[in-house]
């Protein structure tokens, strides 16, 4: 095979540091420069945020010391219109593109696709390094779009036309949106190289024995990924490039008839924003399980792993990542109820966005009876994952309610949907990154980190988590618009600012308990005490390496898996776990029939 | 390799593609007299989707060897394609709407 | 028993073609990425088309009252021979693909060449068609001249961006058959290489086919 042939051809010499750390084509390294990367980025979009609940908690209040700071965006201190709406837009731009997306795929993906599945690389390691040298473009795009005249994209991350699709329309809609566009369009090739590599590997470069069916469900969250990326982000490419040529080419894709600027007729007309919508979602609903499946297939190994018992209904948890998979193709409706789309389709969309819930319904409770009667370890890495189911089930079940189109009239575009996604979605997705974290560190860079701090941080991470957005569900219950600049001038949402400003102070305490995890990961990294080759006692092919594992992973030979990824507790044995890759052990005494799920999901 | 797939006559190897890209030329006929011969317009599209599919499904089959490949192949290519049809419809359903919200 | 079990269901996995340690497609890992690769460009170019469709459907009369959109191009002279040129050149592709694999190095050279000049000739016409379409009033932003108010704007709009996005498949396929084609001719070339390349170019065909159907003649 041409990729163990490169292997051989890189085995025999010293690289230099440039093609070993920096344009390297090692898959751990490419995932490690991911990961920093996105932590990078998350510490910037997290900051977006804080400005966002400075505004909201005390609008109008008057910051000198960040005046001075951000001079255009905040004169004399005080945060202007376009400036707030630059940072909401901004804040899930980065958060969701730049942050999760990336760290999940990009990162835990590049770092665990090779090693759980006996691999010495991706299938083409070039491709990879490629993907990964596209993001710091796109980066530096979207960063440079805030110092541009009229500042960053100002419309949302949905970006929905005319505000985006005229120069004219908005402060940020003009070279920042444009740059955007640009910045988005290279993330979207850097994903696409990214998805290529990843179907491809796991389909081809598994190691002897590891089936589809014997693979960790972490590995099948990531496929799974990879396959939507592959055929949603192409559809928002072609959204881009239609807007693009909206913007500069002067066509009317998504611009109206009779549309003014300032009383002024603009001379677009023939378009259909609602395009936009329907194209921008057909990306954007599978986007958001471009997020959760990939935690959702580490959560399960982390808690298999700590519950020191198989997963419950291997074959079910498969199917339903499938099965949302495919149904996250049809519901992309649910998101435009109020915009004026066909009424007949909005039911179509409330059905196939109900159905959503069932393979949902299905994970939670096969992670719930994994957990029955577990000798549960509470590690750092296992709380964050009980955190999560927490955050999933809180947030999906606002998720329910959101789909019915007669409860969506009210609630669309109020903190109530805001609440919800940042629980069901960017909470949920943030705690298994967490997760996976603290759990894969020790491999990652051979050394442990601190399980003391990583409980102070998982505490305050928790509570700071429902306290910053379990209330925004009441402020939309109160009709409190999800992007406004000034909720103080309305009338009926001037009681809710006691409420605002608790939501704010919980926010900066959230904030502030990230640097707990900053301060735990930078010392372990050269502090931390070393890691031994299998620290969690865990049964998946990664931990057959060497922590950290060197170049091209195994040793001379790949390993041989022998069984499914879930080997945990089985009877009449010493240990309580059997490697994948371990030799096949006679076991004594009782047979190994009747261990329910185990006997027959390999 | 090479041998394997020596059949009796020599050159012989190519006729497959010589008869799809005939068949090919004789849709793309079809294809352009469909347009002039006034037929229902509702008939002509028909007809001309069914004959672009056509068109599509022998390139993929007989010049991209879809047809020689494992079946697991072809259904891993052509399954995804159904959200295509997806898209197109909702998209379309919603676009009928608002041109009869235009009129 | 137990033991028994163990190891034909272990025989049972690894005889299996997804059983691990090989393709479970019999496919070389490029051959499986270019596929998936066309699979994502199809997904593009298929939302570009149903924007084109959503533009149509919300017009009602299109390309204006009482008008064909075949009455703005030379379907017969010029779009129906484009096409024509298109389909040799992946006949010729195919023939050259079939050569790479029975080793026939001079056929496959001479084969790629002539894909070549089918891409070059189908790109000309093309541009003398956008030439021709320029000079009738269409611009990216509408129909200007006489015409002006009488076509939907977005007519021309959609054809420069599709056929446009399209030709730029073209153009990269002409060169990275170039590139091929050098590489054949000094003996550089795997055959599987070719195969991959020859992919790529039917898809730039196969993407025609709708573009010619759907931009042209419905």
């Amino acid at each position: 095979m041409a990729h163990v042939a490169h292997a051989e051809a890189q085995a025999g010499h010293e690289l230099s540091f440039w093609r070993k750390y920096i344009f390297s084509q090692d898959h751990k390294v490419i995932g490690i420069q991911y990961a920093l990367t996105s932590m990078f980025m998350a510490v910037l979009g997290g900051l977006l945020a804080m400005f966002i609940r400075l505004q909201l908690g005390w609008p109008g209040q008057s910051w000198p010391l960040l005046g001075r700071l951000f001079p255009s965006g905040m004169p004399d201190g005080q945060m202007n219109q376009a400036f707030y709406l630059a940072s909401v837009t901004m804040h899930g731009t980065i958060m969701i593109f730049f942050v999760l997306t990336t760290l999940l795929t990009g990162g835990f993906g590049n770092f665990l696709i090779p090693l759980m599945i006996g691999a010495r690389d991706m299938a083409f390691p070039f491709l990879n390094m490629l993907s990964y040298w596209l993001y710091p473009p796109a980066i530096i795009i979207l960063l440079a779009s805030f110092f541009v005249s009229g500042g960053a994209a100002g419309g949302g991350w949905t970006a929905y036309p005319p505000l985006s699709a005229l120069p004219g329309a908005a402060p940020g809609s003009g070279l920042g949106q444009t740059l955007w566009l640009i910045s988005l369009a290279l993330l979207i090739l850097a994903f696409l190289f990214g998805s290529l590599n990843y179907i491809t590997t796991i389909l081809q470069l598994r190691a002897r024995g590891l089936s589809m069916m014997r693979l960790p469900l972490t590995i099948w969250g990531l496929f799974v990924t990879a396959i939507l990326s592959l055929l949603a982000f192409p559809v928002l490419l072609a959204a881009a490039i239609m807007l693009l040529f909206d913007r500069i080419g002067g066509t009317s894709f998504f611009v109206p008839a009779g549309l003014l600027i300032g009383s002024v007729p603009v001379d677009h007309r023939g378009g259909n924003p609602l395009l936009w919508q329907h194209l921008f979602w057909f990306l954007g609903h599978p986007e958001v399980y471009v997020l959760i499946l990939p935690p959702m297939g580490m959560i399960s190994d982390i808690l298999a792993n700590n519950a020191r018992k198989p997963i419950f209904g291997y074959r079910f948890m498969v199917g339903s990542i499938v099965a949302i998979a495919f149904l996250s193709f049809l519901v992309w409706g649910h998101h435009m109820y109020t915009s004026g789309m066909a009424p007949v389709l909005g039911t179509a969309f409330m059905t196939t966005t109900l159905v959503i819930a069932v393979p949902s319904a299905i994970k939670t409770f096969n992670w719930l009876a994994t957990l029955w009667r577990a000798k549960i370890r509470f590690t750092s890495a296992m709380l964050f994952a009980l955190g999560f189911l927490s955050l999933f089930v809180t947030g999906g079940l606002t998720g329910i309610v959101l789909a019915q189109p007669p409860v969506d009239i009210y609630f669309q575009d109020t903190f109530f949907v805001v609440a919800h996604f940042h629980f069901v979605m960017a909470s949920a997705a943030i705690f298994a990154s967490f997760a996976g974290t603290y759990y894969w560190f020790p491999k990652m860079f051979g050394r442990m980190m601190n399980e003391r701090l990583g409980k102070w941080h998982f505490w305050l991470t928790f509570v700071g988590i429902y306290a910053t957005f379990f209330p925004m569900h009441y402020a939309g219950f109160m009709g409190m618009m999800r992007r406004i600049y000034s909720p103080q001038i309305y009338a009926h949402l001037q009681g809710l600012q006691p409420l605002n400003v608790f939501v704010s102070i919980a926010a900066f305490v959230l904030f502030a308990a990230q640097f707990i995890f900053l301060y735990n990961f930078f010392r372990s990294l050269f502090r931390g005490p070393q890691a031994e080759r299998n620290p969690w006692r865990a049964t998946t092919l990664e931990w057959e390496a060497p922590s950290p594992p060197p170049h091209l992973n195994w040793g001379e030979t790949l390993p041989t898996v022998q069984r499914w990824a879930y080997d945990y507790s089985p009877p009449d044995m010493a240990e309580d776990f059997q490697p994948q890759a371990a030799p096949a052990a006679v076991p004594t005494g009782r047979s190994r029939e009747g261990r329910g799920d185990g006997g027959h999901a390999r | 390799m090479a041998e394997h797939h020596e059949s009796v006559r020599d050159g012989a190897w190519y006729r497959t593609y010589v008869v799809t890209w005939f068949w090919l030329l004789v849709i793309t006929g079809l294809e352009i007299a469909t347009v002039f011969l006034g037929l229902p317009r509702l008939a002509v599209i028909l007809l001309l989707v069914t004959l672009a599919l056509m068109k599509a499904a022998l390139i993929a089959a007989y010049f991209m060897h879809l047809r020689h490949e494992r079946l697991n192949l072809i259904f891993t290519i052509a399954a995804p394609l159904i959200l295509i049809v997806i898209l197109f419809l909702g998209v379309a359903r919603d676009a009928l709407n608002v041109f009869f919200l235009r009129q | 028993m137990s033991e028994a079990l163990q190891v034909r269901e272990q025989h049972r996995t690894t005889a299996s073609a997804w059983g691990g340690g090989e393709s479970p497609f019999a496919v070389p890992w490029a051959k499986l990425m270019m596929w998936l690769f066309l699979l994502s460009d199809a997904f593009t170019f298929a939302a570009l088309l149903t924007g084109y469709a959503a533009m149509r459907i919300t017009a009602g009369v299109w390309p204006g009252a009482g008008m064909k959109a075949a009455d703005f191009f030379h379907v017969t002279t010029v779009v129906g021979p484009m096409t024509f040129i298109l389909i040799c050149s992946s006949a010729t592709m195919a023939v050259a693909v079939g050569a790479a694999r029975r080793g026939d190095h001079r056929t496959t050279v001479r084969f790629l060449a002539l894909t070549v000049l089918g891409g070059l000739a189908f790109l000309g016409m093309q541009a003398y068609e956008w030439t021709g379409f320029i000079r009738e009033g269409a611009r990216l932003t509408g129909f200007v001249g006489e015409l002006g108010g009488k076509i939907q704007p977005m007519f021309p709009a959609t054809f420069f961006v599709i056929t446009g996005f399209h030709g730029g498949h073209v153009t990269s396929g002409v060169i990275y058959l170039l590139v091929k084609t050098i590489q054949a001719s000094r003996g550089r070339a795997s055959a599987e290489s070719v195969e991959i390349t020859g992919l790529y170019w039917h898809f730039v065909d196969l993407v025609w086919v709708f573009i010619f159907t759907l931009l042209y003649l419905i």
